[in-house]
């Protein structure tokens, strides 16, 4: 995110795009470590549980707290002060319901990985639930954690108390958040309605399209009907027809060749 | 998990318990273990293999295996594990049933099960659709487009949120291998199918409203708890007791004569509305369509009940009732009702105007109940509350019960509202009617719309209502300027004013079936007695005219027998305008009153025959002899006084009361 550099502007207003661009940056991080713990989060409780995932999600969990701390001074700190000129103020306003938001899908999410440890124990591996998964999200993690690759933890063994203490960890940090979020509302009033955001209702296509899982996704769909074979066979007949076409065009050029030499 | 509102608002806001997910989730773990659990298979898609994916009919077999329990039901549990979301089929993920062939299945991860104490956000259904969206423009169905902008419109503030969240889980999606993204899209897309069906079906996580208290939290054992427990237990033992064959016997016997009409249980004609989407069945019942249904029919044939809580049934009843004479039954019978359920505030009026216009003495429309019920009920019209006409509603309904229901099932009226009734044809909707059907799906009119009809037809009803000619006599006709009703002193707005039409029939104006039965004379003669000893000089010459224009119409009435009462009394309304005119003296006449007396005594003998004076109707016979006593004295009270109401003023109480 590009720092507004304004100085020929105000004093003040600069220092306020400053503190506005660095709300931005932290929130923007914050809603991807949150988009990343959501997919280790799916993880857990599956055949792909292991004690590095639950390692991943600890240091992801931990990379969000801090960030929301610091978000919570940054945006209190600011919408609590009075001489904030509107269009900032506005911006500010927009950036505490991002982060609100955040907020409540982080809870959500370190909630159900708390319901799900107590279903689904890490110890008995046969329980683990066979969900078609097989790769590790430790490149998710270290997308969440900003880092290029993350060092395998390798502890094979369940140490004895380690769900019974990560139980209490992650409770304690869950009530941590449930506070935060108190605290938010008690202290900043921010008007949800009137808010109003930038962007489009339609997100723009992101570029690279993921057009093979896009692919693999359509074939399954399609499996449900054998009676749209035909799509295939259609397929299969085009690619053919032009192979013949150009087997054809070849023939043709082979025997000009032979006829004319 | 939303946003905490600081307001405790003690409202319903809690999901009921749903132990059912529980076991499940127990079920699922066995399922799902390798070595005990459901053989599993890989998946082959074109380029990769996926593992883990299992077969429907594997899946009954080890159900059926597993609970002892025969195919069937084995199949229904696997559907409802389905239906729940703990395994999804990976074809035709839209049909959430198992189906026992070698379709394929998998199992869902525990991040996406059904759980009771979070609700499922909007949020995520928003972010949710947003990634399809930037993954492929347009991939969203109709109902999901449609649902998508519903959230752009509701969550506009977290848009911006919603939008930068999406991508950012579709980035980290990217980093992972190709399978996983294909397996966390299908459990993603699986996990919505459940929590935001697709139209035409239903989430199996429905629970209808929320709760008032939380399941979750354990119930503290106050005092106030157990003491709760113990008027439970009370209230208990202290409950009337029915003895089990009786009240088996009693289910039975609904079950069996209902079960027929019930559309879930049986067929419903012409479509059911919940599977077609196909309204014509609602829209054919409505209260007030012309001609019912069959099925409509034969249920007010079962009990009283029905027939009176159909309004449809209603009106026929009343129908029968106004030919039957007999309308201020079910009048009555109305009017307690509206002030049962009627507000508080219009409770004192209401009670008053059913007192006046039915229970007084010498009141229009005087319902037949016996003493000792008119005594308790007008001691508890005193302080009037909303159930002080319950006794004498109770006996009117009996009443008609077992009076007039028995003669109205072997009515010319039901019997021709029967031939009417029609037996709609069945639908037979194919998919893509089915689709259309489902797409075309409006709100019914509104609830206040409704109201209005309603409304709008009680006015009608009461404007056209049947005078109930056996009760009018000049003693029960009220006296015109009572509060009570609506003044009418002009004649165009006599038969169009909402309330009861025989206040413009005030004495002057002769009963129809006293000129229907052609026999003017004497009442001719009464009329110009009466008028002779009022204000002579103008009734005399209207008088005159009166006579003239009441033949005719008399022989014009003749002819045609089968005319309403409203009809009869609306052609009466030339003359009605002079009989409102003359109402309107009726006050300066009233000093006259024991001057009229005889000859009115003389009016109560042509009472039993044929011709009736104009002032007096056919009082009702049962209580004429012991009233004829009475109603000199009593009519004093009355027509000096309005018709009070036993609590108006006690000191004005002397006969009425």
């Amino acid at each position: 995110m590009p720092l507004v550099n304004n100085k020929v502007g105000d004093d003040c207003t600069a220092s306020g795009d400053k503190a506005l661009a660095d709300g931005k940056a932290l929130v923007d991080s914050l809603i991807k470590v949150v988009a990343c713990y959501r997919h280790l989060a799916s993880c857990v409780g599956g055949c792909t549980d292991s004690l590095q995932l639950r390692d991943e999600l600890r240091q992801t969990r931990e990379k969000a707290q801090k960030l929301a701390g610091d978000i919570c001074h940054h945006l209190t700190s600011h919408l609590r002060d009075k001489s904030l000129p509107d269009g900032q103020r506005k911006e500010m306003e927009l950036l505490w319901v991002a982060f609100s938001s955040c907020l409540e899908l982080l809870h959500v999410d370190m909630c159900k990985v708390l319901n799900i440890s107590g279903i689904v124990s890490l110890a008995d591996s046969a329980s683990l639930v066979h969900t078609g998964l097989e790769g590790g999200c430790s490149d998710v993690a270290a997308r969440a954690l900003s880092l290029p690759n993350l060092n395998q933890a390798q502890t094979d063994s369940l140490p004895a108390g380690l769900e019974s203490q990560e139980c209490n960890t992650m409770e304690l940090e869950i009530s941590q958040i449930d506070r935060m979020i108190d605290d938010m509302e008690m202290k900043v009033n921010v008007l949800r309605w009137l808010v109003e955001p930038h962007g489009p209702q339609y997100a723009d296509p992101l570029s690279s399209t993921d057009s093979a899982s896009m692919a693999l996704l359509s074939i399954d769909e399609e499996q449900q009907a054998p009676t749209s074979q035909p799509l295939c066979q259609r397929s299969h007949i085009f690619v053919l027809l032009l192979l013949l076409g150009v087997f054809f065009v070849a023939a043709t050029l082979s025997l000009c060749i032979f006829f004319f030499s | 998990m939303t946003i905490r509102n600081a307001l405790r608002d003690h409202g319903q806001r809690y999901r009921p318990r749903m132990a059912c997910l529980k076991k499940a989730e127990k079920v699922l773990l066995e399922m799902q273990d390798p070595c005990t659990g459901v053989k599993s298979q890989p998946q082959r898609l074109v380029i990769t293999i996926i593992p883990h994916a299992i077969t429907g009919e594997d899946i009954i077999a080890w159900l059926a295996d597993r609970f002892q329990i025969d195919a069937q039901e084995a199949r229904s549990f696997g559907s409802m594990l389905v239906a729940l979301g703990y395994i999804y089929p990976l074809q035709d993920h839209k049909r959430l049933v198992i189906k026992p062939d070698a379709s394929l299945y998998r199992f869902q991860t525990p991040y996406f099960w059904p759980t009771q104490q979070w609700p499922v956000e909007d949020t995520d259904y928003a972010i949710y659709l947003a990634k399809r969206n930037i993954r492929k423009k347009g991939i969203l169905e109709l109902h999901e487009q449609e649902q998508y902008n519903h959230l752009h419109k509701w969550m506009n503030h977290k848009w911006d949120f919603v939008v930068m969240q999406a991508k950012e889980q579709y980035r980290a999606a990217k980093e992972r291998k190709k399978p996983d993204r294909v397996v966390f899209d299908c459990q993603e897309r699986a996990y919505w199918v459940v929590h935001r069906p697709p139209p035409g079906t239903v989430s199996a996580m429905d629970y209808g409203l929320d709760r008032r208290t939380d399941p979750n939290t354990d119930e503290t054992q106050t005092p106030d708890y157990y003491e709760r427990i113990m008027i439970f237990t009370q209230q208990s033992i202290m409950r009337p007791r029915v003895k089990s064959s009786v009240s088996i016997g009693a289910l039975v016997k609904y079950s069996a004569t209902y079960s027929g009409h019930d559309p879930f249980l049986s067929k419903c004609l012409p479509s059911s509305p919940w599977l077609t989407d196909d309204t014509t069945y609602w829209t054919m019942n409505m209260s007030n369509v012309e001609i019912p249904t069959k099925m409509r029919v034969e249920r007010w044939t079962f009990s009283f009940k029905e027939l009176l809580s159909d309004p449809r049934g209603r009106d026929d009843f009343r129908l029968f009732l106004k030919k039957e004479f007999s309308g201020e039954n079910l009048a009555f019978w109305e009017g307690c009702e509206d002030l049962k359920w009627g507000t508080a505030v219009t409770m004192r009026e209401k009670a008053e105007q059913i007192y006046k216009t039915f229970l007084a003495r010498g009141a229009p429309r005087w319902i037949n109940i016996d003493g000792k019920t008119m005594e308790i009920t007008v001691k508890g019209l005193k302080h009037p509350h909303r159930y002080v006409l319950d006794a004498a509603q109770t006996h009117i309904y009996m009443l008609m019960k077992k009076d007039s229901y028995g003669r109205y099932l072997k009515s010319p009226v039901f019997k021709e509202t029967l031939k009417k009734a029609i037996c709609p044809e069945e639908h037979k909707f194919n998919e893509v009617q089915l689709e259309q059907n489902a797409r075309n799906r409006r709100p019914s009119l509104s609830p206040i719309i409704i109201r209005q009809q309603e409304q709008e037809q009680r006015a009608k009803m009461a404007a056209n209502a049947p005078v109930d000619i056996t009760q009018l006599c000049r003693f029960t006709t009220p006296v015109p300027h009572l509060a009570v009703y609506t003044g009418i002193p002009d004649p165009p707005s006599v038969t169009a004013s909402p309330s009861l039409p025989f206040l413009a029939h005030t004495p002057v104006c002769p009963s129809p079936i006293s000129v229907a039965l052609d026999s003017t004379s004497a009442s001719e003669r009464r009329m110009e007695a009466s008028d002779g000893e009022g204000n002579a000089e103008v009734r005399a010459p209207e008088g005159g005219n009166l006579s003239k224009s009441r033949m005719a119409l008399s022989l014009r009435r003749l002819l045609k027998r089968g005319c309403s009462p409203s009809a009869m009394f609306a052609s009466l309304s030339p003359k009605c305008h002079t009989a409102a005119t003359t109402s309107s003296r009726i006050q300066p006449i009233t000093p006259d009153e024991p001057s009229q007396a005889p000859p009115r005594r003389i009016g109560n003998f042509f009472q039993i025959k044929v011709d009736i004076p104009p002032e007096c109707r056919i009082y009702p016979i049962e209580s004429e002899d012991e009233d004829e006593e009475n109603r000199p004295a009593s009519r004093d009270a009355v027509v000096t006084e309005e018709i009070i109401c036993p609590w108006e003023s006690l000191t004005r109480q002397n006969g009425t009361g």
